[in-house]
C-alpha cells in the first residue's frame, strides 16, 4: 500500500550512505521485508527501479528476503508460525492470535519489519 | 528519517564495499507512537484509537461516546480525513473541543500527524482523547499512534466476510464494535458469525453488536474501554 513512499526513503536512506562514503556506484541492496506488513514486493521493485532512474544506484541489484510472521506464546512458551484457521469459503487460510500449541493469546514478534539489511557499494 | 544503528565495513571483491546498516523504516513511525503513548500518559490523558472501513460508523460511535460520557470524562477528539472538517463540525456540536486532521491523500494518520496535533490541545483541561482515523481496514494496522486503545468499527452493511478477509486490524483491536445490527437482516448478515470471526482471529478482543444511531451497545463499548 504504501511501497513507493516507503521505497522513496529506502533510495534516500542508501543514497545518503552512499554519499557519505564517496560511493562512485551502488552494486545492490538488501532488503528484509516482513510478511505482515502491507508492502507488495512486486510494486517495492517496480518503485525501486523507478526512483533509482539516473542515480549512481541505477541498475544495482535488489536484494529481497522475507521474514515469516513468528508469534510467541507466554503461557506454554511456543515460539514459531501463527496458527491458521481454515474453511473452504475463505480460500486462503486466516491467520490468528491464538497459540497452535495451547490455544492462548500469541504476542507477534516478527514478520512487520522493513530494514535495510545491507548495501554493496563502488568506492 | 533513517539513522544508523548497527554498522560493519569490510572490503569485498576488490572495490567493493559491504555496508551493514539495519534501522527498520517503518520502526521511525513506531518510536514516534511510543513517544505520544509516554506523553499523553505524563498528562494523564487516555487516548483511543478508533478505526475501520469508510461508512462504518466510527463518527457516530465516537459522537455516541461523547455524549454518553462528556458528563464525567473531559474529552477531545481528533479527527482524520482526507479532505473536509464535516465530521469534525459534528463531534465539535457536542461541545468537546475537535481538532480536525486532514492527510490529504495519505489513508491512515500517523504517529507524526497526532503529535502535531497534540500540540494544539492544553491536555490540562483533558483526560480522555478519541482519535478517528482514516476510513480504511488496511493502511491503520501498519501505524500506530500511541493510543492505550484501538477500536475497529464494523458495520453489517460491509458484508458477512469483512472481518476474515482483514484479519491484520482485527488482531490490533482491543474492542471491535459490529455496528447498524438493525440492518443485520435486512443484510443477510449473521452477527453471531462476525463476532465469531474475530474471536477466531483475536481471542482477547472485547466484541459489542451495536447500532449507533440509536446507541445501543454504547455502554458496552464504554466498559470494555474501561471508560
Amino acid at each position: 500500500m504504501h511501497e513507493f513512499s516507503v521505497t522513496s526513503q529506502i533510495v534516500r536512506s542508501v543514497l545518503d550512505e552512499a554519499e557519505k562514503r564517496g560511493a562512485k556506484k551502488v552494486t545492490e541492496v538488501h532488503l528484509v521485508i516482513g510478511k505482515l506488513t502491507f508492502l507488495g514486493l512486486e510494486q517495492v521493485r517496480f518503485a525501486f527501479e523507478a526512483l533509482t532512474k539516473d542515480t549512481i544506484m541505477e541498475g544495482s541489484k535488489l536484494v529481497i528476503e522475507e521474514q515469516e510472521g513468528v508469534v510467541k506464546c507466554n503461557h506454554c512458551g511456543y515460539e514459531g508460525g501463527f496458527k491458521y484457521e481454515d474453511d473452504p469459503l475463505y480460500h486462503v487460510p486466516v491467520p490468528t492470535l491464538k497459540c497452535p500449541k495451547c490455544d492462548s493469546v500469541v504476542k507477534i514478534v516478527a514478520g512487520k519489519e522493513c530494514t535495510i539489511k545491507s548495501i554493496k557499494m563502488m568506492v | 528519517m533513517v539513522a544508523l544503528k548497527k554498522e560493519v565495513v569490510k572490503a569485498e571483491e576488490g572495490e567493493i564495499f559491504d555496508v551493514e546498516l539495519s534501522e527498520d523504516l517503518l520502526k521511525a513511525n513506531q518510536r514516534l507512537a511510543e513517544e505520544n503513548k509516554q506523553f499523553l500518559r505524563n498528562n494523564g490523558v487516555r487516548a483511543i484509537d478508533v478505526m475501520g472501513a469508510i461508512g462504518s460508523g466510527k463518527t457516530s460511535l465516537i459522537e455516541k461516546l461523547v455524549k454518553l460520557l462528556k458528563a464525567k470524562q473531559r474529552i477531545a477528539v481528533f479527527k482524520g480525513d482526507l479532505t473536509t472538517t464535516i465530521d469534525a463540525e459534528l463531534i465539535a456540536k457536542h461541545g468537546v473541543e475537535t481538532v480536525a486532521i486532514n492527510t490529504g491523500k495519505e489513508c491512515h494518520l500517523d504517529a507524526n500527524l497526532v503529535r502535531k496535533a497534540l500540540h494544539r490541545l492544553d491536555l490540562k483541561k483533558i483526560n480522555l482523547l478519541f482519535i478517528e482515523n482514516v476510513g480504511n481496514l488496511i493502511c491503520p494496522a501498519e501505524f500506530p499512534l500511541g493510543s492505550d486503545k484501538r477500536v475497529v468499527v464494523v458495520s453489517v452493511t460491509e458484508g458477512p466476510f469483512m472481518v476474515v478477509k482483514h484479519p491484520f486490524i482485527f488482531m490490533e483491536a482491543d474492542v471491535v464494535a459490529i455496528n447498524k445490527v438493525d440492518l443485520a437482516e435486512a443484510m443477510g448478515v449473521d452477527i453471531k458469525q462476525l463476532e465469531k470471526d474475530v474471536k477466531m482471529i483475536n481471542p482477547r478482543a472485547t466484541v459489542v453488536a451495536t447500532n449507533c444511531r440509536t446507541g445501543e451497545g454504547m455502554g458496552d463499548v464504554a466498559k470494555a474501554l474501561g471508560l
